[in-house]
């Protein structure tokens, strides 16, 4: 492998480039980070230099390699708790709005896709359980999908790493998980039980025509991942998924802002959100 | 009078635009970020308000007069906007005061021209 | 009402925008529903209906739908033709022909919003539409876009008609500033 290198102009071009299409941006201080991604990429792709792994990753049809380059640059780790700065949002400040326009007795729905391993999904759980109080008072469904059925089964089974607890003050932890010999964690069925799981191709429109009705969606450090017409049609999906009034949580690092044009930016003490419109 | 370095963000879709602009204003003291369309710049602001807010017109998804609206709209501290535009019918300038703009220039804008009315708006807090 | 061709297209002129929009997204399984969301992109004023019309337009990706959405470039109305910039940007095949003839457009915006879209093409001819345009079109802000995207797909063919278009517009800072960022962009400087 020669000496390729990254010019500075290289990576301002580079750095614009991306801040385009994902809104993420790399302060000259990242240089070092990207400078060894986009190395790592030239290298994979067999390109001869930066120029020509620019022009593949701005021209291919697929936009695989910037897909394969965005997982590369960003985080995508999940864990109990993960931005939990949403969750404390959700019943400090978008559950008393709901409750608010909704009828006594109504039931309260909640999405959150992708499950991945049902971290996200069971902390909802925990954090309602825990932090909001009125959930005696209402139904509260909480729906939990993804692509990936394996991915799924072990949502379902509730069983996690140390690792993946970590964030947990240990007093959830010893409420809501039991010790396993082999030094994992299980939910218990209580929590289990609360949580639907269920498969859903978010691009495909015969998965995703009944999800309509829901309060709110978390959908988090998903969108970042799709090309730029699957983000539309997932946008699409959320915006008639949603009553008017709900709202929709994105990963801390996303935005609609290269999304969709139909939801409302709404700011709260804990959280940026999107609403629908009340009046849709 | 506030010595605090006053911040400007600058809106446009386009690269090169954001950074002519921010060189202009950087160069004058200003304190600038940038915004790739309005529903950033919205975000933006509503994380941490600016002092003042140039702003394009044609941007995907939210664009300056949605922007505009937006911001006068919201329960912030309301700062000065100028609207740029390659625009340049009487009815454009006219829809940008009516969204609540301060100010309306026409791209391309030359440096001094730039300066003199964000320091004329910083100077007089200016508001819609 | 089936939701089917028929029934659909009916169902795209109901009163209220929530039965429309529905009718918009299922429609784009129909190819042959083109000309009618077209139509009734025209007419259509809530912006969820629009956006998903012009959404389905994109999949159907015919040269109904583009030229459709290349009307919307001339519309009063800003955030239309903004969407439909965006819209054009997700269907760049379709998009390239119709494109191609809006660059020699008499209205200049239309030019301006035709180079923009240029953006997403993976056509091998845009670096040559783009040096086209800084060398011939008249109108500044025409060729000021076509400059940004020429800094980020330019090669050095396209130096000389930089350098050119620096001193045709030789009073005008913006174009110096945009001119000389394209080229240390190609030369990698």
């Amino acid at each position: 492998m020669g000496d390729v290198q990254i010019s500075d102009e290289d990576f301002r071009k580079f750095r614009e480039f991306f801040y385009r299409k994902t809104g993420i941006y790399f302060e000259d201080g990242k240089r070092y980070f990207v400078d060894k991604r986009l190395l790592e990429r030239i290298e994979a792709t067999g390109s001869a230099d930066f120029r020509s792994y620019f022009t593949k990753l701005r021209f291919q049809a697929s936009g695989e390699e910037l897909q394969t380059l965005i997982n590369l640059m960003t985080v995508n780790e999940t864990y109990f708790f993960r931005e939990e700065y949403q969750f404390k949002c959700l019943v400090e400040s978008m559950l008393p709005e709901i409750v608010a326009r909704k009828k006594p007795g109504s039931r309260i729905r909640i999405w959150s896709i992708p499950s991945s391993s049902g971290e996200e999904a069971y902390s909802i759980a925990i954090y309602l359980t825990e932090y909001w109080p009125p959930l005696a008072e209402w139904d509260v469904e909480l729906i939990s999908s993804d692509i990936d059925t394996a991915i799924l089964e072990r949502a379902k089974e509730g069983r996690y790493s140390a690792r993946s607890v970590q964030a947990l003050p240990l007093k959830i932890l010893k409420k809501y998980f039991r010790n396993l010999p082999n030094g994992e964690y299980q939910i218990n069925d209580d929590l289990r039980a609360a949580v639907e799981f269920t498969r859903v191709n978010l691009v495909d429109p015969a998965d995703t025509r009944p999800y309509r009705g829901f309060d709110v969606i978390f959908c988090r450090n998903l969108l970042i991942y799709f090309d730029d017409l699957s983000r539309a049609k997932a946008a699409e999906v959320f915006y008639d998924a949603l009553l008017p009034g709900g709202f929709i949580c994105l990963g801390h690092s996303e935005s609609m802002s290269r999304i969709s044009s139909l939801f409302r930016v709404r700011k709260f003490p804990q959280a940026i959100v999107y609403q629908k419109p009340e009046s849709s | 009078m506030s010595a605090q370095v006053q911040r400007i963000l600058v809106v446009d879709d386009a690269a090169t635009v954001r950074m002519y602009h921010r060189m202009i204003l950087e160069g004058a003291g200003y304190a600038v970020e940038e915004a790739f369309n309005g529903l950033e710049a919205l975000e933006k602001a509503l994380a941490e308000p600016y002092d003042l807010y140039v702003v394009d017109i044609n941007m995907p998804k939210l664009d300056g007069f949605g922007f505009i609206r937006e911001l006068r709209r919201q329960d912030l501290p309301q700062a000065p906007a100028v609207m740029v535009s390659t625009e340049a019918q009487p009815e454009d300038r006219r829809q940008a005061y009516e969204a609540g703009a301060n100010f309306y220039l026409i791209k391309p804008i030359k440096p001094q021209e730039l300066l003199s009315v964000c320091r004329l708006l910083l100077k007089t807090g200016a508001k819609a | 009402m089936p939701r089917d061709l028929a029934g659909l297209i009916q169902r795209l002129q109901d009163d209220q925008a929530s039965v429309r929009r529905w009718a918009a997204r299922d429609l784009a399984a129909f190819p042959e529903a083109s000309q009618a969301l077209v139509e009734r992109l025209r007419r259509e004023n809530d912006p969820g209906v629009r956006e998903a019309i012009m959404l389905s337009l994109v999949q159907i990706g015919d040269r109904t739908a583009a030229m459709g959405l290349a009307e919307c470039l001339r519309s009063d109305d800003a955030q239309l033709r903004n969407e439909a910039i965006e819209a054009m940007k997700l269907m760049p095949e379709a998009a390239a022909p119709v494109i191609t003839d809006l660059l020699s457009d008499p209205d200049p915006d239309v030019r301006i919003f035709a180079v923009n879209v240029l953006e997403s093409l993976r056509h091998p001819e845009v670096e040559q539409w783009l040096i086209d345009v800084i060398r011939r079109d008249d109108h500044i802000n025409v060729c000021a876009t076509a400059v940004d995207l020429l800094g980020e797909v330019g090669s050095a063919t396209a130096l000389p008609a930089l350098a050119e278009l620096k001193a045709r517009f030789a009073d005008q800072p913006y174009i110096a500033f945009a001119v000389d960022l394209a080229i240390r962009r190609i030369r990698e400087e």
